[in-house]
């Protein structure tokens, strides 16, 4: 993975904490500026990875499926792949924006399946297949790790004094 | 293409700063960050109108469309301020109320905005269409809806409002301003139990506001509006399906009174204040809105008197 694309991932990944970890800020009142910043800095990291499991899953998932080693070496992110997820942020407003923001993933799932499927060798729709459940997997493991930073980080909003 | 590219190197980055900005504001005042601004700069008034040593017989909020980014009115919505308090010297009218700031803090006072809108004036603009969308988003409009009613509830009781007199507030609002002011009427029912006129123009809302507590509302509408047509076919509580969306629960218990304004358009020179467009009857646009508005209030001073003393 070249400096480029960790780089994208990241921003990508801080793209789409920001979007979500608003929302739940903007409802505390006194949440302190420094937590908010180590809230979003955790979460672009755990969002960032996230992404870049993305092809890997999707790549180990096939491998599942075809009982043997793939012919190709792997789907990695390419800067073009990972880019649009940088407007994840933006595009998270709900009625107009849930839709675009699924439609976001749904777009950039599209492009990694050609990949996917030239390097495993399995039917387009196979592979789209393998990267949606990877994406489905890997969305609701990244909800659940939100829901207990919500959980903990309120909690300790209530114990502060 | 490359215009496209130019578009989405430009434009791209923008939304994504702006996107972000916006909901920045209503973040740093709902952690308390940073408190509203509640005092006008020096020489501006509260208010302008009727003697602030009686009674006005109503308070009229002007809430301003998207280039509102002062204090002060803004060019257009200067021409509408004075034309109402030509016709209607018993109102008091406050112009200061900034529609697209939680943190009441006006866009052309900050350091950078003020650089930035000697180079790109566009992301002024840009900036306050985003806090429309914030403040129409369903997880940030409650707080959005709460920092504007406190601050017109401020701005009221600082041009001379006393709550639970009785006197009815009007908010007189065009554009993205309607989203605003519909979503200030709960805030402002309970700062200053006050009754409520709504009056937008080529209102731009997400109809998604209860508007249970207004007295009326009056929807002044143009054919040539294309900008409030978008954000009726956009939003969809605005959609007769959504039925329980405040809008329609308004619209179906005969709160919304429509007003047509053909052929007027959103902006240009064929607007709703536009002083150079001319009716069959010799009037401006400017003053056949004006004319309305203050026939409107009048209309609901008189029945709003007729229904007996004030407590």
């Amino acid at each position: 993975m070249t400096p480029g694309v960790v780089a994208l991932l990241m921003l990508a990944g801080l793209s789409e904490a920001l979007g979500r970890a608003t929302p739940v800020a903007v409802r505390r009142r006194g949440v302190p500026r420094s937590r908010m910043l180590r809230l979003v800095l955790a979460g672009a990291v755990v969002e960032g990875t996230v992404f870049a499991l993305w092809p890997l899953t999707a790549w180990t998932l096939a491998e599942l499926l075809l009982g043997s080693p793939p012919p190709g070496d792997g789907v990695e992110w390419t800067p073009g792949l990972v880019a649009p997820l940088v407007l994840s942020a933006v595009l998270a407003f709900p009625l107009l924006g849930s839709l675009l923001h699924l439609l976001l993933f749904v777009g950039v799932g599209a492009g990694l399946t050609g990949p996917l499927s030239a390097a495993s060798g399995l039917g387009w729709w196979t592979a789209a297949g393998c990267v949606s459940v990877a994406g489905v997997v890997l969305g609701v493991a990244v909800e659940g790790v939100r829901r207990l930073v919500v959980r903990m980080s309120a909690a300790d909003t209530a114990e502060a004094p | 293409m490359n215009d496209f590219l130019l578009w989405a190197v430009a434009l791209g980055p923008a939304l994504l700063a702006e996107g972000l900005l916006a909901r920045y504001e209503v973040l740093a005042y709902g952690a308390g960050w940073r408190a509203p601004v509640t005092e006008l700069p020096e020489g501006v008034p509260y208010a302008r109108g009727a003697d602030p040593d009686r009674p006005p017989d109503a308070y009229l909020v002007y809430l301003d469309g998207i280039g509102k980014r002062r204090v002060r009115d803004s060019r257009d919505g200067g021409q509408l301020v004075r034309a109402v308090l030509a016709g209607a010297p018993e109102l008091r009218v406050l112009g200061q109320v900034q529609p697209y700031s939680p943190l009441a803090d006006p866009l052309a006072d900050r350091p950078v905005w003020s650089w930035l809108r000697r180079r790109v004036g566009l992301v002024l603009f840009l900036h306050n269409v985003m806090q429309i969308f914030v403040a129409a988003d369903r997880r940030y409009r409650p707080l959005y809806n709460r920092a504007v009613g406190s601050q017109i509830a401020t701005q009221l009781r600082l041009a001379g409002y006393r709550p639970g007199s009785g006197i009815p507030v009007v908010l007189l609002s065009y554009s993205g301003g309607a989203q605003v002011a519909t979503g200030a009427v709960d805030e402002l029912c309970k700062r200053l139990g006050c009754p409520l006129l709504l009056i937008m123009f080529g209102g731009f809302h997400n109809g998604a506001n209860d508007l249970t507590r207004a007295d009326h509302v009056h929807r002044l509408t143009g054919s040539g509006d294309r900008i409030e047509r978008v954000g009726t076919w956009m939003f969809p509580q605005r959609w007769p399906l959504f039925r329980g969306s405040g809008w329609n629960r308004a619209a179906r218990g005969g709160k919304v009174t429509v007003h047509r304004f053909d052929p007027a358009t959103h902006v240009g020179p064929r607007s709703y204040i536009s002083r150079s467009a001319l009716l069959p009857d010799g009037r401006t646009h400017l003053a056949r809105t004006a004319d309305t508005v203050v026939e409107l209030i009048r209309d609901h001073c008189r029945s709003d008197a007729g229904e007996g003393p004030r407590p």
